[in-house]
């Protein structure tokens, strides 16, 4: 268990190392830094000179990495260079907002996707199960901005509510942090709902045709336990690994509700990095999304290997 | 054997009938693919369709909701919303097709390469894709698209980053099955060389793999482009494009809905029209 948790750990160090290399230079191989932003076309060669300067943006690109490098690594990722707070700090409330949207919706779609999933399953092809496709594909096929939008229009038009417009933290008031979040957790958990129910679905009918359950059948045992002790502990395993999966899913999900109801999460931020050329807040909250989702992964694996005392590691 | 006996009687029948007998075994993928070939048709001639220009602004009728002059309404500048949903059927499919064309060839050839000499070029290759695959896909897209500027041609260029590692992993699965398959000993041992064998055995065999993943991954490409295009990365206006449109409504939700709901429900139904046609598709290729 120790040899096999540290190569995949290293491998996952040096695919980590290497995404931040790729990023650090996509987003300075661009024309128009911040300085050009900044300045905008009037600018005089000196000043544009000294400002340059001043961000370190003179500096070859490798010693710019090295530096940036060496510090993220002690928990410095810099200075924003619009806002001027420390970017470990925007980093670190933004991800907190996100990392809430993120597990309340994995527990929409489980809480809905799973027993769905089961029925179809269980009911394979009688209208139950045709329901909950139809609801499925429609789930799977539907772009979760869109769903977020025709929910709000819903939501207002019918119950005359919309969410409040400016975001509030649960320590200043849960109500308010609920009510905002509710229709992008609504719009996202119940998608990933249809894919997590989908899943299920395969993977119970695909148990059901196997020979153990045919034979347990055969030999008169009640249904329940069939479905209790044979089904559902033989698909435990693809299930908790599709969870992982979805939170990764959700994770690239999450930018597009936010910046849909102005939340004030990961993926907003890193939109507006991207927009002012913030190098120090882009670099520190895409490096940040990398590593969750490596740790989301690694953790899958590890998990995996607990739960099912087949899979030794190798 | 009886099954078998039936099964070589359609070759004698005309062609549509054998058409009809697929359709009835298969009335999911019949519907998908009536809905996809109206939509080739609709991105091919699109003034079939429509009659009014997608572009003429007409400010006295803004924000009109959907009647019978506009089917779909208007937007904040009148134009009609019927016209910029069809005319906008080209552009949208036009760059997901070519996206993932890019990213079949390219992560085709470089999975089946990676997996047909194995070695350091897989590894080497294989640590590339895992760098790609660390970034969730719509961030990946923002980045690309954000940086490099929303153009399309970054558009097409981002769509297909994001999914190249999909069709390298399973062209290098393809590729690592077959190099291990007797023909391939039995091509080496005829002294022909290895070019040859990944170029006329291996990449053929690996093909409908690729092909099965190009309709498997258009629905998926589909909603990030347009959900690029909603954040405004993606095609811009007055061109007229799914994204583009859903972005152009945003800000009038609850004033004109109407702006975002027939676009996106574009987007579902063609989605959902793929996703039934590759289903069905699959299938039929594990049936066999």
């Amino acid at each position: 268990m120790g040899r096999y948790l540290a190569r995949r750990f290293a491998a996952s160090i040096i695919t980590a190392v290497l995404a931040s290399i790729v990023v650090f230079l996509i987003v300075r191989a661009v024309p128009g830094d911040v300085v050009a932003q900044m300045l905008g076309q009037t600018s005089d060669p000196a000043s544009t000179q000294s400002l340059r300067a001043f961000f370190g943006l003179d500096q070859p690109v490798w010693t710019q990495y090295g530096r940036w490098i060496g510090a993220a690594l002690q928990g410095d990722f810099g200075i924003s260079w619009t806002g001027g707070r420390p970017v470990s700090m925007m980093v670190v409330d933004a991800f907190l907002v996100t990392l809430e949207i993120a597990l309340l919706t994995l527990v929409l779609a489980t809480v809905v996707g799973v027993p769905l999933g089961l029925l179809s399953g269980i009911y394979e092809g009688t209208w139950p199960d045709t329901l909950i496709q139809t609801f499925n594909l429609l789930g799977l096929a539907a772009p979760v901005f869109w769903t977020g939008l025709m929910l709000l229009v819903l939501v207002s038009s019918a119950l005359g509510w919309s969410p409040p417009l400016v975001y509030a933290a649960p320590g200043e008031s849960l109500a308010d942090n609920l009510a905002i979040l509710f229709l992008p957790i609504l719009a996202l958990g119940l998608l990933q709902a249809a894919a997590y129910s989908q899943f299920v679905r395969q993977n119970v009918v695909s148990a059901l045709h196997q020979d153990y359950v045919r034979t347990a059948i055969a030999k008169g045992v009640p249904a329940r336990i069939v479905f209790f002790k044979h089904i559902l502990r033989n698909i435990a395993i693809p299930l908790v690994t599709f969870m992982g999966l979805m939170l990764t899913q959700i994770l690239g999900g999450v930018v597009i509700v936010e910046s849909l109801f102005a939340i004030p999460g990961l993926g907003r931020l890193l939109l507006t990095a991207i927009q002012t050329r913030d190098y120090p807040v882009l670099q520190g909250a895409l490096l940040v999304v990398v590593i969750a989702a490596m740790l989301v992964n690694l953790g899958v694996d590890l998990l995996y290997r607990v739960i099912d005392p087949r899979v030794r590691l190798a | 054997m009886a099954q078998a006996d039936t099964a070589s009687l359609p070759q004698a029948l005309p062609p549509w009938h054998r058409l009809v007998r697929t359709a009835r075994r298969e009335p999911a993928m019949a519907g998908g693919v009536l809905v996809l070939a109206l939509l080739c048709l609709v991105a091919a001639v699109p003034g079939l369709f429509a009659g009014q220009s997608p572009y003429a602004i007409d400010v006295a009728n803004a924000l009109q909701p959907p009647s019978a002059a506009h089917l779909f309404g208007t937007d904040d500048t009148g134009r009609d919303i019927f016209a910029r949903v069809i005319h906008g059927t080209r552009m949208t499919l036009a760059i997901c097709a070519s996206a993932l064309l890019i990213a079949a060839v390219i992560g085709g050839i470089g999975g089946t390469v990676s997996g047909f000499f194995g070695g350091w070029i897989d590894q080497g290759l294989g640590r590339l894709i895992d760098v790609v695959l660390s970034f969730p896909p719509i961030i990946l897209g923002v980045i690309v698209t954000g940086v490099l500027g929303p153009e399309t041609s970054n558009l097409i260029l981002a769509l297909s980053v994001i999914y190249l590692p999909v069709f390298f992993r399973i062209a290098r699965s393809g590729a690592v099955g077959e190099v291990g398959k007797t023909y391939v000993e039995a091509a080496r041992c005829l002294g022909l060389p290895e070019a040859t064998i990944l170029r006329r055995h291996v990449l053929r065999n690996v093909l409908p793999l690729v092909l099965m993943q190009y309709i498997v991954q258009f629905p998926l490409v589909l909603q990030i482009q347009a959900a690029l295009g909603f954040l405004g990365l993606g095609v811009q206006p007055p061109t007229p494009d799914w994204g583009a449109i859903l972005q152009q409504g945003k800000d009038a939700i609850l004033l004109a809905p109407w702006i975002s709901l027939f676009p996106g429900l574009a987007v579902l139904i063609t989605a959902f029209a793929l996703m039934l046609t590759g289903r069905a598709l699959q299938r039929s290729v594990d049936r066999r």
